[in-house]
Order: structure tokens, then C-alpha cells, then sequence
């Protein structure tokens, strides 16, 4: 007897979903929506990730997100290949929140996405919140309002740094990329902006 | 440098809580949609925006108009240095006016034939007039009596009696 079993889903490649991103690109440029639409799935959380980090407030990151990737689509045509197009969405988005940035110069407003479950499960932050501080009731949600208002004090290029490096997890050649610097001045930025924020958390970093 | 990174162990822990700190789940469902409707909105209206439109066409002009974004200092310095260049060229078109006027003076000065006409005009006159005094002298081109106690010499008087 013969058994008719589900045939198996094999993904199309002409499809946007199984598309590489040079070919999306590609498909992009030359007005396919459909193929940008895959792009801004790729990469919409990156993205919102790191102008979130920058801003402090979700509802800025997510429009300065949706403008971020309507600018580079119509800029594509000037997207010459000489990075990723990863890299060069990613410098857009951050020109897009510096400039942001400046404009909205100490008023800031903190509008904090709430921290996820996995959180008080991670033996590290728990440590951090009873042991690091055993005299002050420090929560999870106090620490990261603190945290969140010491980074807004850095520089734009400061917290970039350390956004892209120490919560992203980005390389210094990446970054240095992205922000169209070298190496050195990235490791520098970098140094200076944890000596800053070291000092701002003094209190939550005794040991 | 090995030292500064274990100093800093503790702070990079802290900076990890923001790892948690994500949207809730759902959140991206529509983003994608979203940015496509408003860049099929801005396609349809033609309208798109304009420095988005400006800087595929004209990159440097674009590059340019981007220095003063957000930057106060640099819109005033530039819109300082325009009213600068405005009035040097003000002072520098009158200077140039003024040099005109007084070589064309300086090549009218031998030659006082106007004032001979002039002179000889008001003396028919007068002589057609019978026994009326004419005179065209008004009073602002009566002789002044200078600081220097020089008459001026393109000032004579042309007063003609019977």
C-alpha cells in the first residue's frame, strides 16, 4: 500500500522570503516593493533595536524607524555596493536619530519598552539587583530607568558606541563602518563613554 | 588595557538589562506594511519628500542643506555672512558711484561752456525783456563763503542787470 504523504515545502527562490539580499536589493531599486518589503522584515528589528537604545522612547524609535526605511528606499539609487546594504540602512537610521537627537536637545522623555520575562531569570541581572545592592529595594524597573537616564546623559557618538558595542554586540570594525571613523577613534569612544557611565552608576557598580 | 576591561565586567553586565528591554511580541507584525504604504502614499501623491527627491538628483546640494540641519549656529553664521556680503556690496556699488560722479565733474571743470550759455541765454532775455531784471542765480547757487575763505569756483554768479 502506498502511503501519500505531504510533499514538502521547498522554499521558491524567486520568492522575496528566499531571495539573498543582493538580489533583493537589486529587485528594490528597480521599484519592487515586494522585494523592499522583505528587506524591511530582515532587518525592521535591528534597526528599531538600536534607535530605541539611543532614544530612550519607543514611540520615536519606531517613527524614526519607519522614516529610516523610507529614506533608504528612496535613496537606493544612490546605493553604490561599496558596503552592505545592511550597513549602509543601519547609517542612515543613525544619521536619521542624531539628527533627531540634537534637535530634541534635554527633552528627553523616557517612554521604555517594558523588560521581558527572561530577564528576572537571568542569574546575572538578579545578582546585579540583590547582591550588587543588598541596602537599596532595587528593581529590575528601577535599574533600567537608571540605566536608561545615564546613557541619555553620553554624547550622540558615546552612546552609539556603546549601544552598537556593549548591548548590540557589534565589532569595533562594524561600527567603525557605521559611523565612518576608524578602529582607534571607536575604542576610544568606547573607553571614555564606560568611564562616564561608570561614574553616573556608581552606586549600582560597588562592589 | 586588561585591567580598564575587568573594571568595566560590572557595567557590561548592567548594559546588558537592555538587551531585555524588547517590544511586545506582535509588535513588528505591521512595520513592514506601514513603510510600504507610505512609501506607496508618497508615490502616488508624487509628492515624496522633497530632500529625499533632492538628494537623488542632486547629492551635493542635498549634503549642503544637511549642514544645517539642527545646527543653529551654522544657520546664523551663514545668514550673518549674507547680510555682510549685502551690505559690502551696498558700500562697494556707492564708493564706485561716487568716483564716477566726481571724474565725470573733474572732466566738466576746464570747460565752463554751460555757464557762457547760460550766461548769454538770460542776457537775450533781458534785453527782449525791456528793462526787466532777470536773473537766474537762485539762492542756493549764490557764492558760498567757504570755511577756507576760497569762493568755489564752479559757482559764479550769473546775475545780469540793466
Amino acid at each position: 500500500m502506498i502511503s501519500m504523504s505531504e510533499p514538502a515545502i521547498v522554499p521558491d527562490p524567486n520568492a522575496p522570503s528566499g531571495m539573498l539580499e543582493a538580489d533583493l536589493v537589486k529587485h528594490a531599486r528597480r521599484g519592487d516593493l515586494p522585494a523592499y518589503d522583505e528587506l524591511v522584515r530582515r532587518y525592521q528589528q535591528r534597526i528599531y533595536s538600536t534607535i530605541y537604545h539611543m532614544t530612550a522612547n519607543h514611540e520615536d524609535a519606531n517613527d524614526l524607524a519607519q522614516e529610516a526605511f523610507i529614506k533608504a528606499y528612496s535613496a537606493l539609487k544612490s546605493f553604490k555596493g561599496g558596503s552592505t546594504f545592511y550597513t549602509w540602512l543601519y547609517r542612515i537610521a543613525v544619521n536619521k536619530t542624531i539628527n533627531f537627537l540634537k534637535q530634541r536637545k534635554n527633552k528627553y522623555h523616557l517612554s521604555l519598552n517594558d523588560i521581558d520575562f527572561n530577564a528576572e531569570h537571568d542569574p546575572d541581572m538578579m545578582a546585579l539587583v540583590s547582591h550588587k545592592t543588598p541596602n537599596r529595594e532595587v528593581g529590575l524597573n528601577e535599574l533600567q530607568k537608571k540605566l536608561n537616564e545615564a546613557l541619555v546623559k553620553l554624547s550622540e557618538p558615546h552612546r552609539l558606541v556603546v549601544v552598537l558595542h556593549d548591548v548590540q554586540g557589534q565589532s569595533h570594525e562594524e561600527i567603525a563602518e557605521i559611523m565612518e571613523c576608524n578602529v582607534g577613534t571607536v575604542r576610544s569612544r568606547l573607553f571614555y563613554a564606560r568611564q562616564q557611565l561608570q561614574g553616573y552608576l556608581a552606586e549600582y557598580l560597588k562592589s | 588595557m586588561k585591567e580598564n576591561e575587568q573594571n568595566f565586567d560590572e557595567l557590561k553586565k548592567l548594559l546588558q538589562l537592555k538587551r531585555h528591554e524588547i517590544p511586545p511580541p506582535g509588535y513588528f507584525n505591521n512595520f513592514s506594511d506601514k513603510v510600504v504604504a507610505r512609501i506607496k502614499a508618497a508615490e502616488a501623491d508624487h509628492s515624496g519628500p522633497a530632500y529625499d527627491r533632492l538628494q537623488s538628483h542632486a547629492p551635493w546640494l542635498a549634503r549642503f542643506i544637511a549642514m544645517f540641519e539642527a545646527k543653529p549656529s551654522v544657520i546664523a553664521g551663514f545668514a550673518t555672512g549674507l547680510c555682510l556680503l549685502l551690505v559690502l556690496s551696498v558700500v562697494l556699488t556707492e564708493k564706485a558711484e561716487n568716483a564716477t560722479l566726481s571724474l565725470s565733474a573733474n572732466m566738466q571743470n576746464p570747460m565752463p561752456q554751460g555757464m557762457a550759455m547760460a550766461s548769454l541765454d538770460t542776457q537775450i532775455l533781458a534785453d527782449g525783456g525791456g528793462g526787466i531784471q532777470v536773473s537766474t542765480n537762485p539762492v542756493s547757487l549764490q557764492p558760498v563763503a567757504n570755511l577756507f575763505g576760497q569762493q568755489n569756483p564752479l559757482l559764479q554768479p550769473a546775475s545780469f542787470a540793466h
